[in-house]
């Protein structure tokens, strides 16, 4: 098997530079869509009863770690992981 | 806080319940109505009498537009009772009478309008208007159509009168049969694309007059109304604190008249519970007896007593007390859940942490100026205490957002490329060509950092200074890691050691120190473990120590109430601590777009509309230059109050707050009996 080095403009960098970004994007697409349930049903209940706010905007961050996860699959991906280094 | 009974009298429950309110210190527990020998109390006093003016009161507010805000004038008690009659008798119905008129006119120039504009269609028609309908022996058809009728109408009913007049795309008719032949003229018009129009009963006349009249009905009646609105604001500007000072004062006394229904009472007697600050006991009881005139009993029960109420089900009402800085902070605490009794208050931690997360967020000196100066001016619009807390906690924030935009080296985006631009540099390359793997990201080299240069020590393993930080960098990155990941471990940290305080607190010794205290453990030495791999390798002895310790707390939480559940929590720990990424991320999101706006206004803009050339650029160019420039640093601005406003939110609530709060359900707020006088002078 040959080992192929990353280097700027290798091919291997740039298949990693893809996989971050699909890495940050997707997470970030699983993260709008798990948040957009709750954000309506807490519209919903902060309507009716407005001290609510705090609860629901705790409910409503929840599912925002979920593109921090991504994003730090990213960072491991661009600045800390080494194969075949 | 303790418990307080005060029993008297009904001869005397007026004046004792004059001197409470005017105390504003005994939380007052509602009577349950559990007990056979009590019943509720009665109203005292005209309390439906105050409900009605209150209610008139409202309503004049509401055609007023007055709504709650801090007080520009104040009143004394007697001012505005001599007032009073005044505002809620000729004044008041003054308001109403006109707001009524306001409404009668909109509608009238509602149905007007609709009319003019349902007869539209058929202003060239030579009819009159009320010869369009009312026959009994002829059908009348009116509307428009698309093509000519007379000829197909004449096939069926021989006896017609048919009216035309084209205007715009439709013909407009009014076609006239004997009623016999009605359905078999409406099949023939409805071939033609006849579709009717009801003819408006008012108004007389010829078709194209009757518009016209009623337009300037309509304009004259508008021309009514601004008066009367000019009336409306006059009224307002002249009587708003007033007015607000009568629904303070009438809220006082329904108030106070009401509160009898709060109590327990006998026939003869009344009995009030409440808690009241231990330190103020001394004070209410003395003033209560003068008030009473010795015909009362006031008494503070035993703590043991005090217990058995709590343990019933009954809330001790908790006062957060703290500094006048940190003080704007119980907003945050409050919006979470009132902390309990017994419980830690944790505003003073949110005012240390929450300014420094959004510091660290933010970061940029330009960004922090402008919301301090924007906040300062906002400070003196929005008075109501919820806006002054929300102000002034971001503008502390902002603060700390200059301090970490000087240690970033950020004046609206990155410092070097502000000298890199100003030097006339024509390109500055994204990403640094190293052919290092541990230097992918963005280098700018050496002499990029502008005039302030780079100090500071050197980070072992890591590519020098750090000092000013550009944050774009691959070096500060994972600096910028491991710090958010340290003041992750020392957020959730303080977060665990309140969790055991407070279940101590509770006398709860197995949650405290097989459910809050392993999670403590975990979460440092996890991060410590990540320390050593990184500076070691797996053999490290680091890694080895917090290898044993993340063992011990896994068996802890096994031993605890929760036993195997305890353990699934795992996962929740970790993600809780890389949730701390986002201090990191969302700053690199925001000096990201700050970079992106000067490269778009500098590099792409300007030189585009010169013809491409980097020196001498075209005054339209610095224009349209200048104006991209402020609208992507505007947008980024608001972003830049709004998300490290609701991550910092967010970590205190869900990282920080679980590990302690609310355990045993949310708090009640302290909230005497009484009412802090705004517009009224004491």
């Amino acid at each position: 098997m040959v080992v192929e080095n990353i280097v700027d403009g290798g091919i291997l960098y740039g298949l990693i530079a893809v996989g971050a970004g699909l890495a940050t994007g997707l997470a970030g697409i699983g993260a709008g869509v798990g948040e957009q349930g709750i954000g309506a049903a807490v519209v919903g209940v902060v309507a009716e009863e407005p001290g609510f706010l705090g609860k629901g905007l705790f409910l409503m961050l929840l599912p925002e770690t979920l593109i921090i996860f991504g994003l730090a699959v990213s960072l491991i991906l661009m600045f800390a992981w080494t194969p075949f280094a | 806080m303790s418990r307080v009974v005060v029993a008297g009298s009904n001869k005397v429950i007026e004046p004792v319940i004059e001197k409470l309110h005017e105390l504003n210190l005994l939380h007052v527990v509602n009577y349950s109505g559990a007990d056979e020998s009590f019943e509720m109390g009665k109203p005292v006093g005209k309390s439906s009498e105050y409900a009605e003016q209150l209610i008139k009161l409202r309503s004049i507010e509401r055609y007023l537009d007055i709504t709650d805000k801090m007080p520009d004038k104040q009143f004394s008690e007697d001012q505005v009772v001599s007032q009073m009659g005044g505002i809620l008798g000729s004044v008041g119905d003054d308001v109403i009478a006109t707001a009524v008129r306001i409404s009668e006119i909109d509608n009238d120039v509602k149905i007007k309008q609709d009319q003019a504009k349902t007869l539209k269609p058929l202003a060239a028609l030579p009819v009159d208007l009320e010869l369009l309908y009312g026959y009994n022996s002829l059908a009348a058809f009116v509307g428009t159509v698309s093509s000519p009728v007379e000829a197909d109408v004449s096939k069926v009913s021989y006896v017609n009168e048919v009216f035309s007049a084209g205007s715009g795309g439709a013909t407009a008719v009014a076609v006239f049969v004997p009623v016999e032949k009605a359905g078999d003229v409406s099949a023939v018009l409805a071939e033609h694309g006849f579709s009717e129009i009801s003819v408006p009963r008012g108004p007389t006349g010829s078709i194209a007059g009757a518009i016209s009249n009623l337009e300037s009905d309509a304009k004259r009646l508008e021309g009514e109304k601004a008066p009367l609105q000019k009336k409306l604001k006059d009224i307002r500007a002249q009587h708003e604190d007033l007015i607000l000072a009568i629904d303070e004062h009438i809220s006082i006394q329904s108030q106070k008249a009401e509160s009898p229904l709060r109590f327990a009472s006998t026939e003869n007697a009344f009995v009030i519970d409440g808690w009241l600050p231990t330190d103020q006991f001394d004070l209410v009881k003395k003033e209560l007896e003068s008030a009473a005139g010795g015909r009362v009993q006031v008494e503070m029960l035993e703590s043991s007593e005090a217990e058995k109420f709590v343990e019933g089900g009954e809330d001790i009402p908790t006062k957060m007390d703290n500094p006048k800085v940190v003080r704007p902070f119980e907003l945050i605490t409050r919006l979470f859940a009132i902390p309990e009794y017994k419980e830690f208050d944790p505003t003073p931690l949110i005012f240390i942490f929450f300014p420094l997360m959004f510091g660290l967020i933010l970061g940029d000196v330009g960004y922090g100026i402008i919301i301090f100066v924007v906040m300062l001016m906002l400070r003196r619009k929005f008075r109501t205490p919820g806006w002054q807390s929300l102000i002034n906690i971001v503008m502390i924030s902002s603060i700390w957002a200059i301090i970490f935009g000087i240690l970033f080296g950020e004046f609206f985006g990155p410092l070097g490329l502000w000298a890199y631009i100003f030097s006339g540099a024509h390109h500055v390359g994204l990403l640094g060509t190293v052919a290092d793997p541990h230097s992918v990201g963005i280098d700018f080299g050496p002499e990029f950092y502008g005039p302030l240069g780079r100090i500071g020590p050197t980070i072992a393993g890591f590519a020098g200074p750090v000092f000013p930080m550009f944050r774009l960098e691959t070096a500060s990155v994972l600096v910028l890691i491991g710090i958010s990941l340290f003041i992750g471990v020392l957020h959730t940290g303080v977060g665990s050691i309140l969790g055991v305080k407070n279940e101590l607190a509770h006398g709860e010794k197995k949650h405290a120190y097989f459910e809050r205290l392993p999670v403590l453990l975990f979460q440092v030495f996890f991060v410590v473990g990540l320390l050593g791999m990184i500076m070691g390798g797996l053999t490290h002895p680091l890694v080895i120590l917090s290898a044993v310790v993340l063992v011990v707390s896994i068996v802890m939480m096994l031993k605890g109430p929760e036993g195997v559940m305890g353990v699934t929590h795992v996962p929740f720990f970790v993600s809780n601590l890389i949730s701390y990424l986002r201090l990191l991320a969302i700053g690199l999101a925001s000096v990201g777009v700050a970079f992106a706006a000067n490269q778009l206004a500098f590099y792409v803009a300007m030189p585009m509309l010169s013809g491409g050339g980097h020196d001498g650029f075209t005054t339209i160019a610095i224009v349209v230059g200048i104006v991209v420039l402020v609208a992507v640093h505007f947008i980024n601005l608001l972003l830049g109050i709004l998300s490290p406003f609701m991550h910092p939110l967010r970590l205190h609530y869900v990282e920080m707050f679980t590990k302690f709060y609310s355990a045993h359900g949310g708090g009640v707020e302290y909230s005497p009996f009484g009412r802090v006088r705004r517009f009224l002078r004491d």
